[in-house]
């Protein structure tokens, strides 16, 4: 087992008491950050960067992933106990975690939450420690059309996120799209709906959402003074500690979630948030009961939440295998990998094999940590939300515009989550859907720039999506799904004509 | 304010008003700012903060360093935050090709002639790299395949696009360029076969370089480079491409010559040491030509022109 001994010669060199005390540290630097809304794993890892310039390789690194983990895990607080998620891919961890805060259960939310991340984290560390080279040898094959097929698919699941309000999910779709092609456009080099110099690089999604769910909710409730159902104030263990009806619930999706996270992790550009929404999608597919989607449904909210810290893992695999960022945060890293004097790239193992495997055994570590500390912190949480309940509005307001201002040190992203949080009241109080919109958004310029790149490397054919293999097979799949769930409705309807006849 | 700080400073603008090397040595009397048009974490961002650490460490400078992240606007939005500082010699902002393209596919209303330019402190050339189990030994061999190559770059309009069009033009080869978003997807693009070619910078490929999974077959410099003393230049390959990325430093406007001169003699010295060279030009892969003042304005003023007319073929001007 050369992978082990190469982790336990990592271990060796993280276990000291300084070493233990900065992963610690990053843990929890990392809740704090990722449970602001708009600070995400982007800024926390930058926000670390320089603090780091004066240790050891292997210490900053491990400051460095632990406060990535450490977003992951405190993404979800937020989502659940405001409806403000940090960023894209705890948004579907509001979808179930609110409507639990909502029916008082929010403490539990939390609890199963912090075990999926757990487990997720978990099983993207032994991918990585164990799999690493041959995942990214397959890895390098996957291209434009792939990538394109993917986005295609997480597209689709809008239609999932819809319920039974199709025709509103497909309007919202479209204004999504709309909103995404603002800015430059990197493939055909044309910037569009460039009115201000800010609008060239395009709309910050992380604004968006910030806009669409923390404002919006505070808006909406305001309206209808909505008290929040919090409970007695209480520390009882029970109360957040998953038992064992719920584990059980849990433990499925949870497992899901995190091969699901691993692999998809490794697509650069939204890999971690496209694999939430698939995997949310495929947890309603598989539920018996798909109508409690949305109104807090344990296996809802605990798939996406392995889902996206499986993804941390998984998107260091192509960094610390090939050099090749996977994600805002992992090519913030790479920055730091040079910044250290290390080289990322295909000798990385190679030449600094002993700094690489501290930082995984940093990781290991860090995870565990984090566990430790996100269920100890639960009571925390939620009596400190109870205390600030009465200026609750104000609070909310006050993190979502630092969070914006914090996106790219400017005012200007005040204002977008200003107009978004309007938007977003104006889409709750008439009933439409935000999940398709905000998924347009994330998706929808990737999907675009994949396709066209498909395009010009099939020299003008769309032939390339049959030619490869991968590509062939993932069309293949998707056509099958559709063709056995059109299938399965035929016989539903004849299913139940039938036993309409039979009952007259 | 002490009264003898207060001293110096009334001390240090009467000297100042002696010449250039005296404000030199009394230049910063305050502290400096870098600004980044791009995030934290950048190339841009890297190189300020590398530079505010050396200059400290190398003791150029006796004042604190701030470095600044205006990010936005593929740097018009530091441009705008530069502009707004005119007639002050305590900003350094640092440029790349996006000072000279931002202002000409969008109508910001400012270029770099606006600003006061300092230094280019290095460029990255442009190699072309092929996977070495296509074989491909010379640009002959790419030639002779006779058919439409696909070639990977980042985005339309970079520099690896305008590298692309004048190969296409001087080599009379047919080239479809793809653009990919970042230096990340156009290695995978190689690795597997996807592209025929790639045109980019030596730092992402440096490490297959090495292992010979990639083999360089040109570079856009005017001579071979030092750290790749095997590449041969298009040039000599009969093919006159000489374009390659720079790095640069540019001043706030309306400064005054003796400021303007103070600035360039404090990164000069600081180009000049062997920490620069170790802990900058080398991990990175920069090739360290450097150029001051009015020779760095022409380069700029070249190089626009190079952009204005492919930018214009491309239909990418704004109006």
């Amino acid at each position: 087992m050369d992978a082990l001994s190469n982790l336990m010669m990592g271990f060796g060199d993280i276990l000291t008491p300084y070493n233990i005390a900065i992963i610690f540290a990053a843990g929890l630097i990392g809740t704090v950050v990722g449970a602001l809304p708009g600070l995400g794993p982007s800024a926390g890892i930058a926000l670390m960067l320089p603090l780091t310039f004066g240790m050891p390789e292997a210490s900053g690194l491990c400051l460095l992933t632990g406060v990535y983990m450490g977003t992951m895990y405190g993404g979800r607080i937020t989502s659940i106990l405001i409806n403000a998620p940090g960023d894209a891919p705890a948004i579907i961890t509001a979808l179930e975690g609110y409507p639990m805060m909502q029916q008082g259960r929010g403490a539990m939310a939390l609890g199963i939450s912090a075990f999926s991340s757990f487990i997720g984290g978990l099983f993207g560390l032994l991918v990585l420690i164990f799999a690493a080279p041959v995942i990214a040898s397959y890895a390098i094959f996957l291209g434009p059309p792939e990538y394109f097929l993917l986005m295609a698919t997480g597209l689709a699941t809008v239609m999932l996120l819809a319920g039974d309000q199709i025709a509103k999910a497909f309007l919202v779709t479209c204004l999504g799209v709309l909103v995404s092609t603002f800015g430059s456009d990197y493939v055909s080099g044309q910037i569009r709906f460039a009115f201000m110099p800010e609008l060239i690089e395009g709309i910050d999604f992380v604004a968006i959402i910030i806009g669409l769910y923390g404002l919006g909710e505070v808006f909406y409730n305001l309206e209808k003074r909505v008290k929040l159902n919090l409970g007695k104030p209480g520390f009882r263990m029970k109360e957040f500690i998953p038992g064992k009806a719920e584990l059980g619930e849990a433990a499925a999706p949870t497992l899901r979630g995190s091969v699901l996270g691993t692999l998809i992790g490794i697509v650069p550009g939204a890999g971690a948030t496209v694999a939430t929404f698939l995997d949310y999608a495929l947890e309603k597919r598989l539920s018996k009961k798909p109508e409690t989607f949305g109104t807090g449904n344990i296996a809802g909210l605990a798939g996406p939440e392995a889902t996206n810290n499986a993804a941390v893992p998984g998107s260091l695999i192509p960094l610390i295998t090939l050099g090749i960022p996977g994600s805002g945060g992992t090519a913030i890293m790479l920055g730091a990998l040079i910044m250290f004097g290390l080289r990322p790239g295909p000798l990385l193992m190679t030449t600094s094999g002993d700094i690489v495997w501290a930082m995984i055994a940093g990781l290991v570590l860090a995870n565990l940590f984090l566990l430790a500390s996100n269920v100890l912190l639960i009571p925390v949480f939620v009596n400190l939300l109870r205390a600030v309940q009465g200026n609750l509005a104000n609070v909310v307001i006050a993190l979502c515009v630092v969070g914006a201002f914090s996106l790219a040190y400017s005012p200007f992203n005040i204002w977008i989550m200003l107009i978004f949080g309007v938007l977003g009241y104006l889409m709750k109080k008439n009933d439409y859907p935000t999940g398709p919109f905000i998924l347009a958004v994330v998706l929808a310029p990737l999907a675009e720039n994949y396709f066209r790149q498909s395009i010009m490397l099939g020299q003008g054919s769309a032939g390339i999506f049959l030619d490869r293999p991968i590509s062939l097979t993932i069309l293949i799949v998707m056509v099958l799904i559709v063709v056995l769930s059109i299938l399965s409705q035929i016989r539903k309807k004849r299913r139940m004509r039938r036993a309409a006849v039979d009952g007259e | 304010m002490t009264f003898l700080s207060k001293a110096a400073g009334i001390a240090a603008v009467s000297l100042s008003l002696l010449g250039a090397p005296v404000l030199a040595e009394g230049f910063p009397d305050r502290p400096m700012e870098f600004v980044a048009g791009y995030g934290p974490g950048g190339g841009h961002d890297t190189m300020l903060r590398t530079m505010a650490r050396l200059m400290e460490q190398e003791g150029i400078v006796d004042v604190p360093i701030n470095v600044v992240n205006k990010e936005g606007g593929s740097s018009a939005v530091a441009m705008g935050y530069l502009n707004a500082r005119k007639g002050s010699p305590y900003y350094l902002m640092s440029i790349t090709s996006s000072h000279i393209a931002t202002p000409l596919t969008s109508n910001i209303g400012l270029n770099y002639a606006d600003f006061t330019p300092i230094a280019r402190l290095g460029i990255d050339p442009e190699l072309l790299v092929v996977n070495t189990s296509k074989g491909y030994e010379s640009l002959e061999d790419l030639k002779a395949e006779g058919r439409m190559l696909n070639v990977g770059g980042t985005a339309t309009g970079s520099i690896e696009h305008i590298v692309t069009m004048q190969l296409a033009e001087k080599a009379g080869m047919e080239l479809n360029f793809i653009p990919f978003q970042g230096d990340g997807e156009v290695v995978t693009a190689l690795l597997s076969n996807q592209i025929d070619f790639a045109i980019t910078n030596p730092g992402p490929v440096g490490d297959y370089l090495s292992n010979d999974t990639f083999k360089a077959l040109a570079i856009s410099t005017d001579e071979r480079i030092e750290t790749l003393p095997d590449v041969p230049t298009f040039t000599e390959q009969g093919v006159d491409i000489t374009i390659s990325l720079f790095r640069g430093l540019t001043a706030a406007p309306d400064i005054t010559d003796e400021e303007r001169d103070a600035l360039i003699d404090m990164v000069t010295k600081l180009f000049a040491t062997e920490a620069w060279q170790k802990e900058y030009i080398e991990p990175n892969a920069v090739v360290p030509l450097v150029v001051t003042g009015q020779e760095f304005t022409d380069y700029l003023a070249n190089t626009e022109e190079v952009y204005h007319e492919t930018l214009d073929d491309l239909g990418m001007l704004g109006n």
